[in-house]
């Protein structure tokens, strides 16, 4: 589903490649998979997942989700591509703060012209198995910074993307909270058969996912 | 999608409620400003144009050709009474007098001065122009010698209502001769013409005073709303000398001019004004959320969905200031053209200039529409900095700061 080839990337500080961020990774990913991308700060898990993102170029090397090569794509494309194939969870959570959460979850089906009566089904089915339907009519600054990020997910995975991108999704939250996201995203998984992968160097992500990938100064040396 | 895109646009002008507020008030305040002004102005120019017509030209006058050059009892009008019957069956014409005036010498026993002396119909006249509004003090007939007198002539002739004066002038034949006036009512015209020189007595009794045929009259004024009536005229009487309203007050074309000029210019200072106060506080509000707006084209929001939500934004903050400027703005002009603004304080400076002491306003609809065109306008044009801020953002630039 997700092909790395030969990708390279570095950090430029004036004309002077300062940081070798990504080292020749080669990497596939297939569907459905529940994985991990780990490492100690700085090793490029993060910079890996936003190259697979299309939110970020890489210098060298191609990345293909299904058919389509991600790097080779304009700014338009890219976006049309996050849109519709890709979900994010971030580790701030960024909610709209003026929508309530019925309307952030359904935010991104809204954005790809589902019907109104589509979009209030998924959000109460999508709601209710991250339990967070009784907040519905609620601001996100009401919340609690779990209920937050459940949020963020249900919005991520309302859409059914192909793959759910997860930039360290735990790193606001307690280990009860953590533990209880984790759950959720595992079933989610496996429920909906969304391929989710994870960047996070938090133990309890590691114990909870199907594969890891290890990273090390931008070098894939474990998997 | 619009609904979303319209709905967040609304939640997000008001976000910082106190901030939008302020820029609210700010436009409803310059607005308010603006229209009392522009009210006001037109207002003046209004009035003293109106009371013009009725007091002396009408919007047509016709005139022996040399009359306005030469101003002597020669230059008349020979079948002016002829005429007058002529155009009363005209379905174009409202109102039509006619008038022989002269110039002489005003005096009493101690002061003495240039006046204008006026034969007129008082029931024409009223018909003509409502003459009974100008009269300020004093009755408004011409028993017993009786005459009325312009309100700054009677200030320097130091005339009151019952004081008496004589006019002396040239007659048809060139001999001086003098008149015995009583003077029965001053008037005020807001035409410095008149309220500086003019005595207006029965034009029975000026025609007797100059020898002169009843017929005849120096000046033929004509009410109508018709916009052809003076080529008509024109063409109907050759050798006359057929004027419009702004052809015989010149001044008022300029000062018309003047006015859209003045009014023109504060409209635009104003409006940059808006448009300074709309583009500030967009500014600062996309700058605060650039996070957010960096988020939403990361996870696939189109720009030309931001874009759009942000001209509504600004179209909100704009219109609510508009609506509320208008409210404001139309409170203040019915005032002012019901109550006036009195100006009694400065009133020597201001009847010298014709100019009433309590100015009353114009209320307008182009007012409104105008401001509303400029509005809009100003909060669209207040967009494009903060759009090419978003524009030049890279989601990637917010998200890794966020990070």
């Amino acid at each position: 589903m997700i092909k790395i080839q030969n990708v390279n990337k570095y950090f430029y500080k004036g004309e002077s490649r300062e940081v070798h961020a990504l080292r020749d990774i080669n990497l596939e990913i297939k569907k459905g998979e529940f994985s991990l991308f780990n490492g100690p700060s700085g090793c490029g898990k993060t910079t890996l997942l936003n190259a697979i993102g299309a939110l970020d170029s890489v210098d060298s090397g191609e990345i293909y989700l299904g058919e389509t090569e991600i790097t080779g794509l304009n700014e338009d494309a890219r976006t049309s591509l996050r849109l519709n194939e890709m979900g994010f969870v971030f580790q701030a959570y960024n909610l709209v703060p003026v929508l309530n959460v019925e309307e952030n979850i359904g935010f991104i089906m809204k954005l790809r012209g589902f019907s109104d009566s589509e979009i209030k089904a998924r959000v109460q089915e999508v709601a209710s198995f991250l339990e967070i339907d009784t907040k519905l009519k609620s601001l996100p600054n009401t919340l609690s910074g779990g209920q937050q990020q459940r949020v963020a997910v249900a919005r991520a995975v309302a859409a059914k993307p192909k793959i759910i991108l997860a930039d360290e999704p735990t790193a606001n939250l307690d280990s009860k909270n953590s533990l209880k996201l984790m759950d959720m995203m595992r079933s989610l998984n496996e429920k909906e058969d969304i391929s989710i992968v994870f960047a996070s160097h938090d133990e309890l992500v590691i114990d909870n996912v199907r594969r890891v990938i290890k990273l090390k100064d931008g070098a894939l040396v474990e998997d | 999608m619009f609904k979303l895109i319209l709905k967040l646009a609304w939640n997000n002008a008001f976000l910082r409620l106190s901030r939008t507020l302020l820029v609210i008030i700010m436009i409803a305040v310059s607005m308010s400003m603006l229209l009392a002004i522009q009210g006001l102005f037109d207002g003046m120019a209004y009035n003293m144009s109106d009371k013009m017509l009725r007091s002396d030209s009408g919007e047509i006058s016709i005139y022996h050709k040399d009359y306005r050059l030469n101003k002597i009892i020669a230059n008349h009008v020979t079948d002016a009474k002829t005429i007058k019957a002529k155009l009363e069956q005209d379905s174009e014409v409202q109102a039509v007098v006619t008038r022989f005036s002269v110039d002489g010498l005003s005096a009493t026993a101690r002061k003495s001065s240039f006046a204008n002396i006026i034969g007129i119909n008082l029931e024409d006249e009223e018909k003509f122009g409502q003459f009974s509004d100008f009269l300020k003090k004093g009755t408004l007939d011409f028993k017993k010698r009786g005459a009325l007198i312009g309100g700054e002539l009677a200030k320097t002739l130091k005339v009151k209502v019952g004081s008496k004066l004589v006019f002396s002038t040239q007659d048809k034949n060139g001999d001086i001769n003098s008149i015995a006036l009583r003077i029965r009512g001053i008037l005020r015209t807001a035409n410095v013409k008149l309220d500086t020189s003019a005595i207006f007595i029965d034009a029975v009794r000026l025609d007797k005073f100059l020898g002169i045929d009843k017929n005849i009259a120096t000046q033929i004024a004509i009410r109508t709303q018709s916009s052809t009536l003076q080529d008509k005229l024109k063409k109907d009487y050759p050798n006359l000398s057929v004027k419009n309203f702004l052809e015989i007050n010149p001044m008022m074309q300029m000062m018309e001019d003047s006015m859209v000029i003045f009014n023109s210019m504060i409209f635009v200072i104003v409006m940059f004004v808006v448009f300074i106060g709309i583009l500030g506080v967009m500014y600062v509000s996309i700058l605060d959320r650039i996070r957010e707006f960096g988020i939403m084209r990361g996870i696939g929001m189109k720009y030309s969905h931001i874009r759009l939500q942000i001209i509504l934004e600004a179209l909100f903050v704009g219109l609510m200031g508009y609506l509320v400027g208008a409210l404001f703005g139309f409170s203040g002009l019915y005032y002012l053209e019901n109550v006036g603004l009195d100006l009694s304080a400065y009133a020597d400076a201001m009847e010298s200039f014709g100019y009433e002491t309590i100015l009353y306003a114009e209320i307008k609809l182009s007012y409104f529409t105008n401001t509303f065109y400029a509005i809009f306008t100003a909060s669209l044009l207040s967009v494009f900095l903060p759009l090419r801020k978003i524009k030049k953002m890279h989601p990637i630039d917010v998200i890794k700061a966020d990070t």
